[in-house]
């Protein structure tokens, strides 16, 4: 006899469909697994047998053939174990074939019956949507993930009806849904509201006596450019880093669930709906690939982990040049396509860079006196400092250890406060360039055109470029940064005194 | 674009730098590259040689820049030696100004030295002026190298200025080799407490003359008052005054401004931005801002 159930395999950060065939017939008692099956999934039968006998059903004692389709898509984790074991269910008689007709399935068994959660639970659900599947069944510790889905449609995105979420502790509640019953359907699980500072993350207040530091990391969160915080150790750099989240304006609905669906592909899924910026500060020994995505099959990396938050690169000059020269092409683009000999994925990674560097290796400031570098040493780690980053980078701001009487002083302005500044200008943005956009991702021709100088801005950026040695890039990294500036004064055209504010903040070619 | 061709000057060539002659072991010939114009005839009291420290801080380099490039901005031919910090300051500012700057080099004219000077050793030659060296094009320096092109810069200027070096090194071995041909060497001064100005002010205690700015050298070369360039910035508005006063104490990032002048953020970062686009404040790339050498008017 023969079934058919539905479940979903996971590539780069979406959910395919995969068809899973159970064959149940006479013969020589045996249980096989077809279609490019890893380990994991192969080791599916062990569970699979396991699960059923022990769930009060009985494994058939015939010949179980199970087919994964489609069968050129490789197929990895133990994901599948729910669907195989429902699909050998109806083939051998012990569930209705009607059940598994509108549902999908999927989740990990344990030996004794137990659904374990699963990696990607949201994704599979869009999928299942846009699939127009009425019913999925996942674990129920992912089942609130999965049931965001349906929150996405409220916000109008979505075309096609809602997807009933079923959690499931344990495979034997399969033989409730068919009788009618089992797990109430989850409902979406609500988003924060927009304007709360998300809790539980470090505050700005912290960070005493450095305004114009503070100022710098206003700037950054309020269009989305790219920081460069250069200082001796000790000076700040990472307390500042780690704050910027808390200023950040909270992420679109659509916005959130993309960011979690991407959490949950890589098992962050968070238990709580969330609207904070994801956040992500990858240590310097970081790989290439670990960076940007790669390896077989194709994992995403951390910029992809980032995608519409922060990745703060402490110790910049650390890392490889080969991380830092893969970053390129994700600033560039906003996505990373990995190519592998069965396929490419692309995945988003629309982020905003902040790094912070020491001046050099030693961290005590090129030619200050007490510097042991070399000129050499200094040369090759300014290099790879400035190389692949330094086109992208629009604001950097030297650090210094703020003077004694100001950490002993008062704490600084709080985040919300400066979160408030930064919503206004984004949303100023937003009305200009469209929802979600920010100066930080202006091109050229784009800059041109929606950026309006006032006579006097014109004439400080030609003596920008005669006294400064602007260059063309830089001179449109500092028109991006003083639109931002205008945006965060509440002024639609950008004066001169905008364009000084965005000098001072600009980059330095260093030598 | 490439090195061009290279060229040479024999000793007995009448267009030979007047200043060589005074060496006892005057190269037979002079390599080089670039334009010949540069150094045809050169007489010690047309040019100035800037050397000093290659790890050099950054007051060190953005005065020997600024030496550089008034003193070419006047007509004198900068010639220094391609080495990292001063030295390539120095003609950095040289061809800032549209100037003439010549680098004496210890391999052959055409190869620059360190290799990671390529791009100054083109900019050099693309802008007018010429590397020269006494050994023939294309030979790799040596360590011996070093000390003998010393030599040459010495004597080729009238007067020799040595902006930052360590006690023992070799700017203090151009500086003494200038003085034994009796050439004028300058200092600038720097803070007792670095290393780096123990060069410079061993040679200030031993009777060498002071540099505060280009004029100093001009008269130094040229006598008291026959060229003047000192020169007065724009007038300035009182919280510029304030940012450019708070800068006296030496180099201060914008945090450490505001501290001292105790004025909104913002407000400092444009003030400065401001004076830099003046010309009176340069920053570093670790946005570390120092006064360059431009006086405000009513400033002493």
């Amino acid at each position: 006899m023969l079934a058919l159930a539905r479940t979903f395999a996971l590539h780069g950060v979406e959910a395919r469909e995969v068809r899973v065939e159970v064959d149940v017939r006479a013969g020589i008692p045996s249980f096989t697994v077809v279609g490019l099956p890893d380990a994991a999934v192969r080791e599916s039968r062990e569970r699979v047998r396991a699960a059923i006998s022990n769930s009060g059903f009985e494994f058939p004692m015939r010949r179980v053939t199970v087919s994964l389709a489609p069968a050129d898509l490789p197929k990895a984790g133990p994901g599948y174990d729910l669907a195989i074991a429902g699909g050998v269910l109806a083939a051998s008689g012990q569930l209705p074939d009607e059940l598994l007709a509108g549902l999908a399935l999927a989740g990990e068994l344990a030996l004794d019956g137990t659904v374990r959660p699963i990696h990607g639970a949201l994704a599979m659900a869009e999928r299942a949507r846009r699939s127009a599947i009425g019913r999925v069944a996942v674990p129920a510790a992912n089942a609130p993930e999965a049931a965001l889905v349906n929150l996405s449609e409220a916000n109008g995105s979505g075309p096609a009806a809602g997807v009933v979420v079923l959690g499931l502790r344990a495979l034997a509640e399969l033989g409730a849904i068919a009788a009618g019953g089992g797990p109430a359907p989850e409902s979406a699980p609500a988003l924060p509201p927009a304007d709360a500072v998300p809790a539980g993350l470090p505050d700005l207040e912290d960070l005493r006596g450095q305004p114009f530091l503070r100022w710098a990391l206003e700037v950054a969160a309020a269009g989305g450019h790219s920081l460069l915080m250069l200082g001796p150790p000790g000076a700040g750099k990472s307390m500042a880093g780690l704050r910027l989240q808390s200023l950040l304006p909270a992420l679109e609905a659509n916005e959130a669930i993309e960011a979690m669906r991407i959490a949950g592909v890589y098992g962050r899924a968070s238990a709580q709906a969330s609207r904070a910026r994801p956040f992500r500060a990858p240590h310097h020994t970081i790989s290439a690939a670990g960076l940007v995505g790669g390896g077989s099959p194709p994992r995403a990396g951390e910029v992809t982990l980032a995608h519409r938050g922060v990745l703060f690169l402490d110790e910049l000059g650390e890392f490889s040049r080969d991380a830092l020269e893969a970053l390129r092409q994700p600033l560039e683009d906003g996505r990373v396509r990995i190519s592998r000999a069965r396929g490419s994925v692309d995945l988003p990674c629309r982020f905003m860079l902040v790094a912070a560097a020491n001046p050099c290796p030693c961290g005590r400031g090129a030619g200050e006196g007490d510097c042991e570098c070399s000129p050499a040493a200094v040369r090759r780690y300014r290099s790879r400092l400035s190389g692949a980053l330094a086109d992208r980078v629009d604001l950097s701001v030297g650090v210094e250890q703020p003077a004694a009487d100001a950490l002993a002083g008062p704490p600084g302005e709080s985040s919300a406060a400066v979160r408030q500044r930064v919503v206004q200008a984004r949303r100023r943005q937003a009305s200009r360039l469209g929802r979600g956009r920010c100066n930080g991702e202006l091109g050229t021709a784009e800059l041109r055109r929606t950026v309006s100088l006032e006579p006097g801005a014109r004439s400080a950026l030609v003596a920008g470029h005669a006294r400064l040695g602007l260059s063309a890039r830089g001179h449109d990294r500092v028109l991006r940064v003083a639109r931002t500036v205008a945006d965060l004064d509440g002024s639609e055209s950008v004066s001169a005194e905008h364009v000084a504010r965005a000098l001072a903040l600009r980059r330095r070619e260093q030598r | 674009m490439t090195a061009g061709p290279s060229w040479a000057l024999a000793r007995e060539d009448a267009a030979y730098p007047a200043g060589l002659h005074d060496l006892d072991d005057a190269p037979p010939a002079l390599f080089g590259a670039g334009s010949p114009n540069a150094v045809a005839g050169l007489e010690p009291s047309a040019c100035v040689t800037i050397v000093g420290a290659r790890r050099a801080t950054p007051y060190g380099r953005g005065v020997a820049e600024e030496l550089a490039r008034d003193l070419a901005a006047a007509g004198l031919v900068v010639v220094s030696g391609m080495a990292y910090g001063i030295d390539s300051a120095a003609h950095r500012g040289a061809i800032a100004a549209n100037g003439t700057t010549v680098a004496v080099l210890a391999g052959g004219p055409d190869v620059a030295y360190p290799p990671s000077a390529r791009r100054l050793h083109r900019e050099i030659l693309s802008s007018g002026g010429a590397a020269v060296a006494e050994v023939e094009p294309g030979t790799t320096p040596v360590r011996w190298g070093f000390p003998a092109r010393n030599r040459l810069m010495a004597a080729l200027a009238a007067v020799t200025v040595v902006v930052e070096a360590a006690e023992r090194s070799g700017t203090r071995h151009t500086a003494d080799a200038a003085e034994r041909l009796h050439r004028t060497v300058a200092v600038v001064p720097g803070p007792v407490t670095s290393p780096l100005s123990a060069g410079p002010n061993a040679l200030l205690f031993d009777g060498a003359a002071p540099v505060r700015d280009a004029q100093d050298v001009l008269d130094l070369t040229l006598g008291v008052g026959v060229v003047s360039v000192r020169s007065l910035g724009p007038a300035l508005e009182p919280d510029l005054a304030a940012a450019l006063a708070a800068l006296a104490d030496g180099a201060a990032t914008c945090d450490a401004v505001t501290a001292r002048l105790g004025a909104a953020a913002d407000r400092v970062a444009v003030a400065l931005a401001r004076l830099e686009l003046l010309g009176y404040a340069r920053a570093d790339g670790a946005g570390r801002y120092a006064r360059t050498g431009l006086r405000a008017p009513g400033e002493g």
